[in-house]
């Protein structure tokens, strides 16, 4: 079936870490900023995850200027997630954890799975995150001399505020409470 | 000794024989392209497709003749010319029937295998002078090939020269006529397989295209060219082409000859045959360049110093020692 | 001569007698962002010596559209369009990760019959873009007429996705919870809800026998030729760990001796129904990478004849919300996109849109592994690898 219904893994992670959080499919195991890259080896040696899927972040934040904000109000921080995955059964399991947003900062996985070097890359043309030891942190798919990060919740998307979308002629029948109606 | 009508005459008909030769090619290649891969506009679209090709030339006259800035530009804008020439010269010694033939030089061979060499400094040259590195590369390449090629070219000919103890392209293919065989059939047909090998990486054609090669040099030596002196490259290379069969009639496959026709009608009936058999050997490089991939450019240098000198090399020693014996 | 040596340019004597080898330097070439075998608009920064790579970096981001961030500014049923255009070469295929993360979070599921359409559509897909890459990739390599059969022959695919769909690359066919009734159906009412155009069946059938008589000629055109192999076995290895590490997924990983195939790990298409292989290669080389979407199309006919003759009947949407709200959660769906792993994490906070929308394509990790391969290799192999990655620029930058 799906990602992770296979009971006997999610049973042998579920004895090795302490907070595996099981919704939807998806296996999510919560770790401290401090046992990130350790926790990427223990999966990677001892549970064979030596697919590495991918590695991107999640702007916490009240005040958006984009989308939604959250329902419950949250304590603006920076959620990184990575995914790994084995390659005979096909169990996935997503790691996160939690980092402030000033100075941003958290260890690159570039030693454990080389592969992260990219992912690490776009997480920090993105959200302005820091990979401490990575080689090469520079702009992924940006202009060298672009500032800001896109994908932070207060980066304004300029078209939206010239033209609020969605536009007037939307036929779906839109949003009651959608952020921007001015007509 | 050639007063100037006669030259006229003769650069006429040369004329008119290297660019019908290159006209026929090209809509055979065209039309063998588009009946391989199914294409209706050569194929259906227009006078059964013929048109096409016209329109393609048409299509060359009417673009902009752009020189990049930074090229060397005078040489930029003579290479072609000078490809055009050194292939236009291959022309003169091919005889078309025993008297119509350009110039029936006694060292022939010789000059046709000098010449043809040269068509390599135009190509280099227009590498270098397009101030583009995929140019640069391309013309460089085009060098390396040319070089590597040019000699099982000429050991193949040997044998030719030597089975038919002279270098006179007419004296060779009386020399046929008088043994009753082609020399391909006779001997030499180690010999014809190389000649065409190798005169299939002199016209930098599929599977020899590096130079060219578009997936990985956009277009080698040619991407900077557009417009008209695109397209006298474009037809030099069908030129070549055209020329080069021709040539390997001439030598293996018996030339204007064909058994059974009368002998003294030869005049009328030679120019017939030998494009015949021109288009004949054009076909299968059609067929070739349709069907066949590129080779890598090691294994291109490979192929000709590694398998096809060394072969030219034995067929060389067999045709001596078959000389010797009989 | 003396004379020469004494007067003359007595740098130049000195010059040449010093240096026996030639030292050069290394030069820069800038392989895109427009070149004809870089699909699009990748660009390659390499150093060269001669025809020798020395390095190779690649710059992306000329394709970069942020689907990402206009996903936190779109309602779910909107995101579908967006989405089909990540990876255009297999629109549909794209479309259905995101549906199946967004139905398992409003814990619905589509009928029996949507999900057989979804999973024939998505074969096709898959066929449609398997054809695009043995056209391409024998291009590149410098065979000119296969790109032309194949593209004829994927068109026959096209035009079937159309039929149903109304449209070619982008079906946009997908609703939360079923598929929209077929585009050639003719008018809707309550009472006759008409699915799959008439004649939808024979003809696919048609184009399914026509499919494997392609991969007969292909195999025999492209495969068979020495010139080809002599260029492909044997160059651009990727082995299984290295595979592995970069996140390199699909055909890729599975030519390299992984039989790893999304396909057989989804509940969310009915894929455990039909008989199928996965094919799998043993060196890891370009041969194989090729020759593994080629047996793959195969593969993928038989499933579509399969689909086709145990098609189910009944409705194609279950009963959604006219204005869909997404309850609060999160959910991971992968699936086998033709190009390799898609997946779409979608984090809810109950609202008309996603919070966070993270799209992972396979391409983007497919191409991650380029600095690695390419080191040291010639100019023609860069090209012959970078094509047997069969990549989609829209799929690397999203």
């Amino acid at each position: 079936m799906n990602l992770s219904s296979n009971a006997e893994f999610i049973e042998s992670i579920s004895t090795k870490f302490s907070s595996v959080e099981n919704e939807f499919d998806t296996l999510k195991i919560k770790v401290k900023p401090e046992e990130w890259v350790e926790t990427a080896k223990i999966l990677k040696e001892e549970f064979q995850l030596t697919y590495f899927s991918w590695l991107s972040a999640i702007d916490w934040e009240n005040e958006v200027s984009v989308g939604d904000p959250p329902k419950e109000s949250v304590s603006p921080h920076f959620e990184i997630v990575f995914c790994l995955s084995e390659s005979i059964e096909g169990n996935v399991v997503l790691v996160s954890t939690e980092i402030e947003k000033e100075d941003a900062m958290i260890p690159s996985l570039i030693e454990v799975f080389a592969g992260s070097n990219w992912h690490e890359r776009e997480a920090y043309e993105m959200f302005g995150i820091e990979f401490n030891n990575h080689p090469n942190l520079t702009k992924m798919y940006l202009p060298d001399d672009y500032e800001g990060n896109p994908m932070l919740k207060s980066f304004e998307l300029i078209s939206r505020e010239v033209k609020p979308w969605p536009g007037e002629v939307d036929v779906e029948g839109m949003p009651e409470n959608g952020s921007k109606e001015d007509n | 000794m050639i007063d100037g009508s006669q030259i006229l005459v003769t650069a006429g008909i040369v004329l008119a024989f290297a660019l019908n030769g290159a006209v026929i090619f090209t809509i055979l290649d065209v039309k063998g392209a588009s009946w391989m891969q199914r294409r209706p506009g050569p194929l259906h679209v227009g006078l059964r497709g013929f048109i096409f090709p016209l329109a393609e030339i048409i299509k060359f006259f009417q673009k902009e003749d752009i020189t990049p800035t930074n090229v060397d530009a005078p040489v930029f804008k003579w290479a072609p010319a000078y490809v055009l020439a050194s292939v236009f010269g291959l022309f003169v010694v091919v005889p078309i029937s025993p008297t119509l033939v350009g110039s029936d030089l006694d060292l022939g061979v010789f000059y046709l295998l000098a010449i043809s060499s040269l068509s390599t400094l135009g190509v280099l040259t227009a590498g270098w002078s397009s101030a583009n590195k995929y140019s640069l590369m391309g013309g460089i390449r085009a060098a390396g090939q040319l070089i590597a090629y040019e000699l099982p070219l000429i050991l193949a000919v040997v044998g030719v020269v030597i089975q038919a103890e002279t270098m006179s392209l007419v004296g060779i293919v009386e020399k046929q006529i008088e043994f009753g065989l082609p020399f391909a059939l006779s001997g030499q047909g180690l010999a014809f397989l190389i000649f065409m090998i190798a005169a299939t990486a002199e016209m930098m054609r599929v599977p020899f295209d590096m130079p060219i090669g578009e997936s990985e040099l956009v277009s080698g030596f040619l991407t900077e060219y557009s417009g008209v002196r695109f397209l006298i490259f474009y037809i030099a290379e069908y030129m070549n082409m055209f020329v080069l069969c021709a040539v390997a009639s001439t030598l293996f496959l018996g030339g204007y000859h064909v058994p059974l026709l009368p002998p003294e009608w030869v005049n009328f009936y030679g120019p017939v045959v030998l494009i015949t058999k021109t288009v004949l050997l054009g076909f299968i490089l059609v067929l070739v360049r349709w069907s066949f991939p590129r080779f890598r450019e090691d294994q291109l240098q490979n192929l000709a110093w590694k398998v096809l000198i060394p072969l030219s090399l034995l067929n060389i020693l067999i045709t001596s020692i078959m000389k010797v014996v009989f | 001569m003396d004379d020469i040596l004494n007067t003359g340019n007595v740098p130049y004597v000195s010059e040449a007698s010093v240096s026996v080898e030639i030292e050069t330097e290394d030069m820069t070439l800038n392989i895109g962002p427009q070149h004809p075998s870089t699909h699009g608009v990748l660009r390659l920064v390499a150093k060269v010596d001669g025809e020798k790579i020395s390095s190779v970096e690649p710059v992306l981001g000329y394709m970069h559209r942020g689907y990402e961030k206009l996903a936190e500014v779109r309602t779910y049923p909107q995101i579908t369009t967006l989405v089909n255009r990540i990876d255009w070469v297999s629109g549909f295929a794209n479309e259905i990760p995101f549906i199946a993360a967004t139905e398992k979070l409003m814990e619905i599921e589509a009928p029996e019959r949507a999900k057989h359409i979804r999973l024939i559509l998505t074969e096709m897909a898959r066929i449609a873009s398997h054809f695009v890459f043995n056209g391409a990739y024998a291009l590149e390599i410098g065979a000119l007429t296969p790109i032309f059969l194949a593209m004829e022959d994927r068109e026959r695919i096209l035009d079937l996705i159309e039929s149903v769909t109304g449209g070619r690359f982008h079906p946009n066919f997908n609703r939360i919870g079923g598929v929209k009734p077929a585009a050639g159906s003719g008018p809707t009412t309550k009472k006759n809800v008409q699915d799959l155009p008439a004649g939808f069946y024979q003809e696919t059938r048609d184009a399914m026998e026509k499919v494997l008589e392609a991969v007969e000629r292909m195999e025999d055109l492209v495969g068979g030729n020495e010139v080809f192999k002599a260029r492909t076995k044997g160059v651009g290895i990727i082995s299984k760990e290295l595979a592995e590490e970069y996140g390199v997924s699909g055909p890729i990983l599975r030519a390299s001796g992984v039989k790893f195939d999304l396909r057989t790990q989804t509940d969310f298409l009915p894929y455990d129904k039909f008989e199928y292989e996965i094919p799998v290669g043993e060196n890891g080389d370009c041969y194989d990478r090729w020759y593994v979407r080629l047996l793959e199309m195969r593969e993928s006919a038989k499933i579509i004849l399969q689909a086709i003759d145990s098609m189910p009947s009944g409705p194609l949407q279950t009963k959604v919300p006219k204005v869909i709200k997404v309850p609060k959660g999160r959910s991971y769906v992968r699936t086998e996109n033709p190009k390799g792993e898609m997946g779409y994490y979608v984090i809810s906070e109950g609202g008309l849109g996603p919070y966070r929308l993270k799209i992972r394509t396979p391409s983007f990790s497919n191409i991650s592994i380029l600095p690695v391969l390419l080191e040291g290799q010639l100019l023609p192999d860069l090209i012959a690898i970078m094509g047997s990655l069969d990549f989609v620029l829209g799929d690397v930058d999203r």
